[in-house]
């Protein structure tokens, strides 16, 4: 397919956004998701470090009930995908789908309302898992009145951008704006399915309706908005248009199909029917369709402009994060296969592959979004140009030494319990060097977290530069 | 044929939500009406047809104790399940005998759910009868005096508040009992 035919009225963001005033938005909804989503990412990066340490020192923080591994690792699950990613994503898609449509946002006031009461949820959650408040589900730990005012901020901030998705000036919705209401459609019924219908079944039953949500919770809601993140930001921040109109259509429809019968495969070789497991093996096979066609277009998109790679830093945590997407859907659907899994299942390799998702792929587009979009709405340079770079390599560094590290010791670990003469324990201490070099790893992504937070938020309060007016269509 | 939803939100939304609730609805609505065994408890006395026993309820006490597991999130660490692999019974096993495998039938009383994704410890499917009360309360004050090497954190305030160590213990003998495969009162130690 010929480039240039892809290039059409709202379809392509590079050329739009610059024919109307940017002082058509008011951005004030996509500022205060921002700002608190990243303050949460360093605070609950603070943890993170901290639940590492345990698995070296586990006599850390060892007496304070409040402190213990069991509070403290709902506390980083939850804060980084809502208080961090989802926060963030959000805050993205109030500044992208205003643009993409060519309107204002359909209520600021909707959506000031909205970031309050996510911030309010929050901190909530940070209460209730520390104190123990958890419902005993997987990423579904809030209680029971932090669920409903979920679905409630849910209801409003879908509100908000299917209503300035309604009053469109471009009549073409962009892949951005699919994948965008995909996730708010989506999203509710996984998150009702989760968080309350759950509440009807026990047992296995109920572990079912469990796994679909917690499948989902990254293939229904952070898959989506991160690839709508993606499509906006890859050809916005390299100047180039998107490869293939044709498989971004692939890409979506067959997501939309594949990705929600895959959820009992968190329970292979366990108490739940086999030809459940078969259905869910023979459909996570099949997500490397939506995938590849994302990633093929991705790659294609970029052809002949590899070279701003070099100095463009949004770029290189958008196309490294499209490598860790497609590295981390390639495990995926081999841990669903009988043998793997036998081996990488419940070990340490399944912490190494879900961080490669959360942080390498989505959270990269995430930080890509923040530092393209952050100078634009508060209209000031970027605080440092090369504190952004070392946040990079921080951040990769940190990260591939952080996921490889875990799967060779899971496997290692995997190798260890298939063997039954190998007593438990020694599979524990066999870990203890893995656990470490996590542990450090974990200290450079910190790094990576505490100075993408820092040029960030001094790029807000316009700290150390004169606050030049950027006009966001020089870009 | 979908080139359609580029331009109608209607349709869009329409198609994306179809093409969710096949799977949808095919895997969690119709599995639990496909197969019985997940919402009938585990009863067997008949000897022929495998391993005999049957699922009681949880007392208030053993309720009481799930709860404290819950609360302190040992489900992080600790899997309950004895998977179809053959170092799982044998690691699940007591004295050189198999544990049998896990089976939905065993769980119908289980909510929340604790199956697990992980285990930094080991499984604890067939965990009751293993270890007696002096070992547990010696363990939860501190695992490392009982299994060198461990990375367990202590829990004093669990070892020190008799209501909750007697039901989280009372909670931890049941599992894996259900199935009669090993008899009562024959301790680790």
């Amino acid at each position: 397919m010929q480039s240039e035919s892809t290039i059409s009225a709202g379809e392509i963001p590079v050329s739009e956004a610059a024919r109307y005033n940017e002082s058509l938005h008011e951005d004030t909804t996509a500022k205060l998701f921002l700002v608190s989503s990243i303050t949460y990412f360093f605070i609950v990066g603070i943890v993170a470090l901290m639940i590492a340490a345990k698995f070296v020192w586990p006599e850390l923080l060892g007496t304070v009930q409040y402190l213990t591994y069991g509070r403290l690792r709902p506390l980083h699950v939850n804060g980084m995908l809502f208080g961090w990613l989802l926060a963030a994503d959000m805050g993205l898609m109030y500044y992208v789908v205003p643009r993409l449509c060519g309107v204002k946002l359909w209520s600021e006031k909707l959506g000031v309302a909205t970031a309050a009461l996510w911030n309010f949820i929050i901190l909530g959650a940070v209460v209730s898992t520390i104190m123990g408040w958890n419902q005993g589900w997987e990423y579904a730990e809030l209680p029971m009145f932090l669920d409903v005012l979920v679905v409630i901020a849910w209801v409003m901030f879908g509100a908000n951008i299917f209503m300035t998705v309604a009053n469109r000036k471009y009549t073409q919705m962009y892949v951005t704006i699919w994948y965008c209401l995909g996730t708010i459609l989506w999203t509710a019924f996984v998150y009702l399915t989760g968080n309350f219908a759950a509440l009807f079944a026990t047992g296995v039953n109920q572990a079912n309706l469990n796994w679909m949500y917690v499948h989902n919770a990254v293939g229904l809601i952070f898959t989506p908005v991160g690839l709508a993140i993606a499509y906006y930001f890859i050809p916005k921040v390299s100047n180039s248009p998107l490869h293939s109109h044709k498989l971004s259509m692939i890409g979506f429809w067959s997501l939309a199909f594949v990705y929600v019968w895959t959820g009992a495969h968190h329970m292979i070789h366990g108490p739940i029917s086999q030809w459940l497991q078969t259905i869910a093996i023979v459909f996570s096979v099949m997500l490397l369709v939506p995938v590849w066609a994302v990633v093929y277009n991705f790659f294609a998109t970029m052809r002949g402009q590899w070279d701003q790679m070099r100095d463009n830093v949004p770029l290189k945590f958008l196309m490294s994060g499209v490598v860790f997407y497609l590295l981390t859907c390639f495990q995926g659907p081999m841990h669903s296969l009988r043998s793997v899994n036998a081996i990488v299942s419940k070990t340490d390799w399944i912490p190494g592959h879900a961080h490669m998702a959360v942080l390498g792929a989505f959270s990269f587009f995430a930080i890509a979004g923040c530092y393209y979009v952050v100078p634009r709405i508060f209209r000031r340079k970027l605080y440092s140009d090369s504190l952004a770079n070392w946040s990079f390599w921080l951040f990769l560094i940190g990260g591939v030494g952080f996921f490889v590290t875990l799967w060779l010791g899971g496997f290692w670990q995997g190798w260890q319990w298939n063997n039954p003469a190998i007593p438990f324990i020694d599979t524990v201490i066999a870990l203890q060097p893995v656990w470490i070099v996590r542990f450090f790893s974990g200290v450079l992504m910190f790094g990576g977290i505490a100075t993408f937070a820092y040029n960030i938020l001094a790029t807000m309060v316009g700290s150390g530069t004169e606050s030049t007016k950027m006009a966001a269509a020089t870009a | 044929m979908l080139h359609k939803a580029d331009y109608s939100a209607p349709f869009f939304v329409a198609a994306a939500l179809i093409l969710f609730f096949i799977g949808g609805l095919l895997t969690t609505v119709v599995p639990p009406i496909v197969d019985k065994s997940w919402a009938r408890p585990f009863d067997n006395s008949d000897p022929a047809k495998g391993v005999t026993g049957k699922l009681q309820p949880y007392t208030e006490q053993q309720l009481k104790g799930r709860a404290v597991y819950v609360r302190e999130g040992c489900w992080y660490c600790h899997t309950q399940q004895t998977r179809t692999l053959l170092a799982d019974t044998k690691r699940s096993g007591w004295r050189g005998v198999d544990a049998p495998i896990s089976t939905p039938d065993e769980f119908v009383y289980d909510s929340p759910h604790l199956f697990g994704t992980k285990r930094t410890g080991p499984d604890l499917s067939r965990v009751g009868g293993k270890y007696d009360e002096q070992w547990h309360r010696a363990h939860f004050r501190n695992p490392r005096d009982l299994v060198p090497g461990s990375i367990m954190p202590p829990y004093p305030w669990i070892a020190g508040n008799e209501e909750e160590f007697q039901a989280l213990v009372a909670y931890l003998q049941t599992l894996g009992r259900a199935k009669n495969w090993r008899p009562d009162n024959d301790y680790e130690r």
